[in-house]
């Protein structure tokens, strides 16, 4: 190929894209849905989920029974944010408390505590959290965590003076007063976080705006005829599928980007993980729902059915098996088979990692692999699916 | 050489059989119609010619080129533009242009002289989103856009469908010019009265020809008198003809019905007082009945009527 | 058919108004100033003109004259600008007048007509229902149409698999299924073979015969011969109204195609 003729192709394909930005600019009604829904929907989330607790409800096992735990228990008791309802008589008790309901978390004093804890340098006691309340969960324990840390200090003090008291000045010393707060989960032990909603939202949305705007856009020409003309000119077919998915992917980026501030500075999700990375395997994720997107508009030839295929074939499958609503772990085995044909659930599953749990990629390379091959074997379908005649 | 050949051309949909065996040439600088009703099969013949639809049987030829092997050379040199093309209705009138000449890599300025006749008409109108231009300018900047490439062979499939008279009428005398310039025009229409503007015309009926060949030499072809009449109650007067068993066929055609005799040895003379002593036995005075010379609805309602009753 | 006293009498009974005899007896349609504006645009511009009990009446205009938005007016689709319309005795100007109105015409385009994924009979049944005629009066009339259509064995086809040639035929039918006073028929015969297309028109004229008013819009000028009196819309105005006979002469013209060409060929206005 010439360069003259390099150049004609570049101008032609610049030239389209442009033609399809207008086509989306101007129908302002569906570009407001796209960049407003995902926006909402998250600020809904958000909203539905406080994150604010008060009065939780505390059972207490207490072997132990003598002054720092007494004192413990009262400031807990105390504290705006829990109210202690129980003293329970075993451990065991906790499983009864929280199907009861009498209790949203327990703590389990070891015995002998203020023994230990000023003695030996090592009182142990531990929380025991209703996993299944996430909402709760969390947050009960930093709480809980905080005000043992001062009472810590206070014990600290308290021991320090007594034995300045009783070895006379310029005794100096550390103390070696130490309680280790250890943290237990029932139902949820991988303690999902309430943010879990996050990478859902983003998979949906992300998902949606791809794979289903595409389609449509692509599917509407062959309905209004254009295609006919586009078909019969020297443009290469394909770069007319390419040059509709350009705006789509800029659009998504640009909705990921809002998503993903939004969670960081509205609802304040503690993303740990590397933000690059996050954007990285979105963008990833980005490419697989448009190449579904463009299979899909060498499928049919009706708008309507365009919007079928994408909005229950896909949407549906995204939402419920991807783990967003439920767990996919307590499903049966054959929906989790289901779940992982759809490119979303592995999305989501490595966003979750990444940025509710804070892990690294390399704890997510499985999924990053697998999108990669959806991508692969999905654009290589739609390619040889791809008919430049009627 | 032909611009266009097309040899026993056959394609169905499913069970349903739109080409039936179509064969004809376009010769370069020659305005070709086809002419028919819908779901004859005009818009399968334009598809296979646009190397859309792959035929089932028979071959074709574009400018010497196979259309099922050198399509891709194909598209380059023709300008398509299908039926009820609709443009696109959210881009205005110059943005519409400017995209079909960037898609064949050229600019409007550089092919301004094309388009020009044609486009001097929309230019007031040019930032107007095409949606909201009327059918007859819809169709001028439809015809714009398939020849700003400068191509050698132009297929319409049925522009005028929907469109005004006067809108029409100056649709064919832009048809006229550009064959004026060398350009090999293959249209097609369900108005008969267009017939007579092209060259050479088929008359299509359930994916066969009826027939092929120039307007004047199709009606010259019809052989039977062919008288028109009309009279104070034109309604009973249809009736009452079509009950005469010497009358093959009569129609109403505007303000006069056309009335096709069956062959006789009588002369024209002595057909026509016939017919007017058996009218006015039915009770109609005040006859006109004078012999016509047919037109091409004429001859096509003759000739579909003799392929229904073989 | 109802006679003009009669329909006084029950418009009436219906409205509970009197009618100020704005319609003349042995006239169905007739407007005075009927006026339709989109923001500045006037798409239909003071029309004003009657329209006789069973007459052809023929509509005609260029593309983006007006036409449709005044067939809609006259309809009951779309609401005047000013002016006053009287239609088979309802005054648009008034809601109720315009929901009675809707049940005493018809209406078939070539656009819509009939229901492709039903089959003949279910589609006659539907709009003999949407028109509030019994079940046995449906029941009835449908074989007798089917018959007259020659369409009795093809009853359980689907509308889609008929020829267009059928379809219009039997469209049209089920326009006039409740006897409307009117039938509006837009562009009903773009498509069709020349043979079918007379077939249909001779239809019409059955239709007028049986004094139901039939106001149509074509492109076809031939057909334009076929009415008792054509209008030319031009512009949003009435540039022309008269039997094609006096048109022709007027305007010394051999055809009503010429007739229309001078008249339309003046347009200003491009929509």
């Amino acid at each position: 190929m010439t360069a003259m003729e390099t150049m004609k192709d570049a101008r032609r394909f610049v030239s389209f894209v442009g033609k399809e930005f207008n086509h989306i600019l101007r129908d302002t009604r569906t570009l407001m849905v796209l960049l407003v829904m995902p926006v909402v929907m998250i600020v809904l989330f958000g909203f539905a989920l406080s994150t604010e607790i008060k009065d939780v409800k505390v059972a207490v096992y207490d072997p132990s029974k003598d002054a720092a735990t007494a004192r413990l228990i009262a400031q807990i008791d105390a504290s705006d944010y829990f109210t202690v309802t129980d003293m329970l008589d075993g451990e065991d008790g906790a499983l009864d408390a929280f199907r009861s309901n009498s209790a949203d978390i327990v703590l389990v004093f070891e015995d002998n505590f203020y023994h230990r804890a000023v003695h030996d340098g090592d009182g142990r006691m531990q929380v025991i959290v209703d996993g299944s309340n996430t909402n709760i969960g969390s947050m009960a324990v930093f709480y809980v965590s905080s005000i043992v840390s001062s009472f810590q200090k206070e014990l600290a003090r308290e021991t320090l003076m007594d034995q300045a008291g009783n070895a006379g000045e310029g005794a100096s010393g550390t103390s070696q007063v130490n309680i280790s707060t250890s943290m237990r989960m029932l139902y949820n032990p991988q303690m999902k976080s309430a943010f879990n909603f996050v990478p859902g939202v983003m998979g949906m949305i992300l998902m949606l705006v791809c794979a289903m705007m595409t389609s449509v856009s692509i599917v509407r020409e062959k309905e209004r005829g254009t295609m006919e003309v586009l078909l019969v000119s020297p443009v290469k077919p394909f770069s007319v599928i390419l040059a509709k998915a350009i705006p789509y992917f800029v659009i998504s980026a640009f909705i990921l980007m809002t998503i993903i501030c939004l969670s960081v500075f509205l609802i304040k999700v503690p993303v740990s993980g590397s933000l690059m990375w996050i954007v990285l395997v979105s963008l990833l994720f980005i490419l697989v729902s448009l190449s579904i997107g463009i299979l899909i508009s060498t499928l049919v030839s009706q708008q309507e059915v365009a919007i079928l295929i994408s909005g229950m074939v896909l949407m549906l499958p995204t939402m419920l098996l991807s783990g967003m609503l439920f767990p996919v772990e307590s499903m049966p085995r054959i929906l989790q088979w289901i779940s992982y044909c759809v490119p979303a659930k592995w999305y989501i599953d490595s966003i979750k990692v990444m940025m509710i749990q804070g892990l690294g990629i390399k704890y997510c390379l499985d999924c990053v692999l697998v999108l990669f091959g959806f991508l692969t074997v999905i654009t290589g379908l739609s390619v040889f699916k791809f008919k430049d005649r009627l | 050489m032909y611009s266009i050949r097309a040899e026993n051309l056959t394609k169905s949909y499913g069970g349903n059989e739109a080409l039936r065996g179509v064969s004809f040439e376009v010769s370069p600088g020659e305005i070709f119609g086809i002419i028919g009703p819908d779901g004859a099969g005009k818009t399968s013949i334009f598809r296979i010619l646009a190397t859309l639809v792959v035929p089932d049987g028979g071959s074709a030829s574009v400018l010497g080129l196979d259309v099922v092997r050198d399509y891709h050379e194909i598209r380059r040199r023709v300008g398509y533009m299908p039926g009820r093309f609709s443009l696109y209705q959210d881009l205005s009138v110059e943005e519409n242009i400017r995209f079909f000449a960037t898609l064949f890599g050229t600019t409007l300025e550089e092919n301004y002289g094309m388009v020009k006749d044609i486009y001097s008409y929309l230019e007031p109108f040019r930032k107007r989103k095409a949606g909201a231009l009327s059918g007859g300018m819809k169709q001028k900047l439809a015809l714009s856009c398939a020849l700003i490439h400068k191509p050698e062979v132009l297929f319409l499939d049925e522009p005028t469908t929907g469109v005004d008279p006067v809108s029409r009428k100056e649709f064919w005398t832009m048809l006229q010019r550009l064959k004026d310039q060398g350009l090999s025009i293959l249209v097609s229409t369900p108005y008969m009265d267009e017939a007579t503007l092209c060259d050479r015309i088929a008359l299509i009926r359930k994916g066969v020809f009826l027939d092929t060949d120039s307007p004047s030499e199709i009606i010259s072809k019809f052989d039977l008198p062919l008288l028109a009449v009309s009279g104070p109650h034109m309604a009973s007067l249809l009736r009452d003809i079509r009950q005469i068993p010497q009358v093959f066929s009569c129609f109403a055609f505007g303000d006069t019905h056309h009335v096709v005799m069956r062959p006789s040895q009588d002369s024209i003379d002595a057909q026509i007082n016939f017919l007017n002593t058996s009218l006015h036995a039915k009770g109609h005075n005040d006859l006109s009945i004078r012999p016509i010379r047919p037109n091409v609805e004429d001859c096509y309602m003759y000739l579909d009527s003799m392929e229904d009753r073989l | 058919m109802i006679s003009g006293e009669n329909t006084r009498k029950r418009i009436m009974e219906l409205l509970g108004r009197e009618d100020d005899h704005f319609l003349k007896e042995g006239d169905v349609i007739r407007t005075e100033g009927l006026t339709k504006c989109f923001g500045s645009f006037t798409a239909v511009d003071h029309i004003s003109f009657t329209v006789r009990q069973g007459e052809i009446f023929g509509f005609l205009g260029a593309n983006g004259a007006g036409k449709t938005t005044a067939m809609k007016m006259l309809c009951g689709l779309s609401r005047p600008t000013s002016g006053r319309a009287v239609v088979a005795g309802y005054d648009l100007h008034y809601n109720r007048d315009v929901k009675h109105l809707k049940k005493v015409i018809g209406y078939m385009s070539q656009k819509f007509s009939l229901y492709e994924d039903l089959k003949v009979w279910e589609n006659i049944r539907l709009f003999g229902g949407i028109y509030g005629m019994k079940d046995d009066v449906i029941a009835e009339k449908t074989e007798d149409l089917l018959r007259r259509l020659d369409l009795t064995a093809q009853r359980n086809r689907m509308v889609r698999d008929l020829p267009l040639g059928w379809k219009q035929r039997l469209a049209f039918s089920v326009a006039i299924f409740h006897e409307p006073r009117i039938v509006f028929l837009d562009e009903p015969t773009g498509g069709v073979d020349p043979a079918t297309r007379r077939g249909f028109w001779e239809m019409i004229y059955d239709a007028a015969e049986r004094g139901i008013t039939v106001f149509v819009t074509t492109h076809y000028m031939d057909e334009a011969e076929y009415c008792n009196r054509v209008s030319i819309m031009v512009d949003g105005k009435i540039e022309a109204l008269d039997s094609p006979a006096a048109l022709k002469c007027k305007y010394s013209a051999p055809s009503m195609d010429e007739v229309f060409r001078l008249l339309a060929g003046k347009a200003k206005r491009e929509e």
